[in-house]
Parts: structure tokens; sequence; C-alpha cells
């Protein structure tokens, strides 16, 4: 099970196209941490930063101080340019730029991290 | 900043977002043929292209904070990117581009971004005012201690008033150009702008049988002691 994570519906859904295997598409970090609290633990989350409400930076802040949920890799997807950054220590494991990202890259990020 | 200007940046900012939707969803069309490939191609190029201007617009309002790091930067190699960039629209639109360097590949001193961005707008400028089957020629040059990056166009001339605006470096607002039919000035605000960020001249210059427009950039001292 892929997460994404962005409050723009159209932009997630290409996303989740692009991943080709199950994945729920959420438009706020609550109902994301919500469903992970209940139980449901993604092998791969594609997150946007800027989101209504708490943004991702806040979502991952609140993933890294649990242990199981610590070890879930994050693929920051933002139109902001996060490249340079190291956000490794939050789980993030890879970064895309919405401006020039390809679908391709989105499913070598699935390929790599599920089963 | 200028009112009109600062309304013009506030909605190239709004437009940022649904461009790289537009981009992705046509990326995320599956099985389609040949023809309608090709439709795919030129939507995503479209967006592309649009993504750069409003990302180029964005930038103007960054400038103030002076985020923006000057450092030795290869013309040439910059040079060369953008029209690898830009080749495909050129055979598309029956265009020709004529590169010519002249200069030995000594570094400028420049942001990297921001010269990609004038000798991009220059170029596209270049190759939206030559009539077809026409060229467009990118000519860098050496000074003394500069370095002259030059793109001629053989399109309409250049009016005076705007001549003028370039001669004393800068364009204080998109405007535009009567004897250029379409332009809104836009590439040349963002080329101006991103030149005087830079300490750079920018300037144009009046041929009857089309414009040149150029951009003059410090050589880099701090590069030269290795070469």
């Amino acid at each position: 099970m892929i997460f994404v994570i962005d409050d723009d519906v159209s932009m997630a859904e290409c996303v989740a196209r692009a991943c080709k295997t199950d994945a729920r598409i959420f438009t706020n970090a609550i109902s994301a941490m919500e469903e992970i609290a209940a139980g449901v633990m993604p092998e791969l989350i594609f997150l946007d930063i800027l989101l209504d409400g708490p943004d991702g930076f806040t979502f991952l802040n609140e993933l890294v101080s649990y242990t199981d949920t610590g070890r879930i890799p994050i693929v920051i997807v933002s139109s902001l340019n996060y490249t340079k950054s190291d956000l490794s220590n939050y789980g993030v494991v890879g970064y895309l730029n919405k401006d020039t990202m390809l679908p391709q890259e989105i499913r070598q990020y699935v390929e790599k991290y599920t089963g | 900043m200028d009112k009109e200007v600062d309304g013009i940046l506030v909605a190239a900012h709004e437009l940022k977002a649904p461009l790289a939707l537009l981009r992705q969803l046509a990326l995320s069309l599956d099985n389609i043929d040949a023809p309608n490939e090709h439709i795919r191609s030129e939507m995503v190029r479209v967006s592309e292209r649009a993504i750069k201007q409003v990302n180029d617009l964005a930038k103007i309002r960054r400038l103030e904070d002076g985020l923006f790091e000057m450092e030795p930067v290869a013309v040439r190699a910059v040079c060369d990117e953008v029209a690898r960039e830009l080749s495909y629209l050129f055979d598309y639109n029956r265009r020709y581009l004529f590169i010519k360097y002249s200069n030995r590949e000594r570094l400028v001193t420049a942001n990297r971004d921001l010269l990609y961005s004038v000798v991009y707008n220059f170029l596209l400028n270049a190759m939206h005012y030559s009539g077809e089957q026409t060229r467009s020629e990118l000519l860098v040059q050496d000074y003394s201690d500069k370095v002259k990056i030059s793109v001629r166009d053989f399109g309409p001339s250049l009016p005076v008033d705007v001549w003028r605006e370039m001669k004393r470096g800068f364009i204080e607002k998109p405007t535009s150009i009567a004897m250029r039919p379409g332009s809104s000035g836009l590439g040349l605000y963002i080329a101006s702008k991103f030149s005087r960020y830079m300490n750079a001249n920018v300037g144009a210059v009046r041929h009857r049988d089309g414009t040149s427009f150029y951009v003059e950039l410090p050589v880099s001292k701090q590069a030269s002691l290795f070469i």
C-alpha cells in the first residue's frame, strides 16, 4: 500500500496513477496520520509539503517520533526545490519536483521500496 | 515595486500549480497512438515553457532578497545547454540557430540559473520574431575584462523608445512592442531584471533587418587565477 498526500487532488491522482499499484490519496496530513494510527502501515509515502492544515514537515516530525512509522520511506513531491536539503533523518529517500517529474521516476521509487 | 508588475508576479505565482498539473495530466495519458503522442508531447513542452516563464517571474520577486549567489560560470556550457533545450522549438518552427563562439573559455561572474534564463529569453524572442526559414545567431565574444553574449534576429527592428530603455540598462515593466505583434515584452523584462541583478550590462542594437540583444558579463577574477 502506498500513500499519496497532496491537497491538490488532481495532482495526487496523477502520482497515484503513475505508481501502477494500490495507492491511497489523502488531501491532508491529519487523515493520513489517522489511517496510520488505525493500523494501516504504508510501504511508501509520496508527500507534498505545502498542505492545508499541518504541513509536510509537521507530518514528518510526527512520523519520525514513533519507532514503527519512523521507518516508512518518504518521497517529497513539491513545487519547491528541496534537492539541496538533507531530510534523510526524517525517512526521506527522495525528492521529486512537480514542475519536472516524470511518471517513470515515480515508478522507480515504487519498484525500489515496495514489495 | 511597481503595483502593476507586482500584480503580474502574483498572477504568475497562481499559474504555477495548474501548469504543473496540466503537464502531469498530459504525461498520465496511456495507450495513445502516434498522432496523439505528438499532441501529448506538444502539451508537455508548451507546459514546460510556461512553467519556466512563471518560475522566472517568481524569481524576480526573490531578487530583492538577494538569494541568488554569484559564482564563476562557464558561458559556453550555459549557451550550449539553452541551445540544446530550444533546438526542438527552432526545428519545429522551421528556424535555424547559428552559434559562434569566438571567445576563450573564460568564466564570468554570474548566477548560473539567472544567466540561463537571460540567454533562454533572448533566444526565444529571436526565434519568435525571425521569419520562417531564416536564422537567429547566438554569438559569444571576448573583451578585455568581460564576455559579451549577443542574440541577433532578422525580424522587425526594435522601436527607438524600447531601444532607449534598453540603453539605459533596464526595463521598468513589461511593455508590448507595436512593431513586434504578439509581444508582451515579458522576456526582455525578465532578461533585463536578471542582468541588472548580476551587475551585467544589457542592451540592444538596432539593425535595418532585425535586432541584436546582448548582455555583457564581467570575467571572473577568482577563476582566472587557476587558468
